[in-house]
């Protein structure tokens, strides 16, 4: 028996299994309010230091609006959505996203996914989710494709 | 240097052209993960606390698998660089990037501990205008992350658009334009 997680931690559903998962169910989603705290933990926390991120006249000179949240942050939003879904003993095989439009400050980026499809492959549980993010300003901005193998029940 | 870029030299001698494998400066460490999680809000103790990874199948702290973390860790990101990135090796007019799309494809889990190498090539170079740059010039770059053990853990591969500036874009109309100096 896994001891439980530390308070500290949101509470982790029991682990998934390929079972589980139905084509059109939701994965539950996060949402983050652009703030300069954001923008500075995004610097941080991707360790990416080019000035569009996080200087306004760097990016408005390059015919930006303002500063935009870089590939980094994005990614490992989505990541999150998918890693907190599939718990610790799914893989995520493959991660597709594009950057189409842009997160900026003031917006409120929400990040979501769907089972697209389930299915066996090699022997392994596969699921294929649509994953994306998306603000009220501009819709989806960054549509994605991820496959996850899941653990299969009693394997 | 509207007139002198010539795409098709650069498609020539960029396209298929590799990097030597660099190995990460450090090995994977609990901190980059800590603040690559701190951004997101993610407390996933699978990725932030050692006694709890070990009683999962892993036995020990993940990296949250993000092409990005792991590029981090196989050279580009502790100070010093290994080296720096691909795009100033391959001319283009503009100085200002855009990362367009990435894909990532895993093959193995990366744990604290393991050491990160990359190896990269340039897939693709192509000139597509944009709104603000009709000379705007797009890189298609793939890096091979592979552990200590010469597994390849990743494959991930960045579309990027390169760009000048409106005022760069502007000057360059100027002195294109019939009898300008």
């Amino acid at each position: 028996m896994r001891p439980a997680p530390p308070e500290w931690c949101t509470v982790r559903r029991p682990q998934l299994h390929w079972e589980d998962a139905e084509v059109g169910q939701d994965l539950p989603h996060i949402s983050f309010d652009i703030t300069p705290r954001r923008l500075f933990l995004q610097v941080s926390g991707s360790q990416d230091w080019y000035p569009a991120h996080f200087d306004a006249a760097f990016a408005r000179k390059a015919g930006h609006p303002d500063v935009f949240m870089n590939t980094g942050f994005v990614q490992a939003a989505l990541v999150r959505v998918i890693t907190d879904w599939m718990g610790d003993e799914g893989f995520l095989r493959r991660l597709y996203f594009e950057m189409r439009r842009q997160q900026r400050p003031g917006d409120t980026m929400a990040c979501r996914g769907r089972v697209a499809a389930k299915y066996e492959a090699d022997g392994e549980g596969c699921v294929d989710l649509e994953v994306w993010a998306e603000n009220p300003r501009e819709g989806v901005t960054t549509p994605g494709q991820a496959t996850v193998i899941l653990p299969r029940r009693g394997g | 240097m509207a007139g002198a870029y010539d795409i098709e030299a650069v498609r020539r001698k960029y396209i298929g052209f590799e990097t030597a494998k660099a190995r990460g400066r450090f090995p994977v460490e609990y901190d980059p993960i800590r603040r690559h999680c701190h951004m997101v809000d993610d407390n996933n103790p699978l990725f932030l606390d050692a006694g709890y990874a070990k009683t999962t199948p892993h036995g020990a702290v993940l990296c949250p698998p993000s092409g990005w973390l792991a590029l981090y860790f196989a050279s580009l990101g502790p100070w010093p660089a290994v080296f720096e990135p691909l795009f100033p090796v391959v001319p283009a007019p503009g100085k200002r990037i855009v990362n367009m799309s990435q894909e990532v494809q895993w093959s193995r889990r990366i744990k604290v501990g393991d050491y990160l190498s990359v190896r990269r090539r340039i897939a693709d170079v192509y000139q597509k205008g944009i709104s603000i740059d009709p000379e705007a010039v797009w890189i298609v770059a793939e890096a091979i992350i592979e552990n200590q053990r010469d597994e390849v853990v990743c494959v991930i591969r960045n579309t990027m658009l390169t760009h000048r500036t409106p005022e760069e874009v502007a000057a360059a109309q100027t002195s294109d334009a019939p009898g300008a100096a």
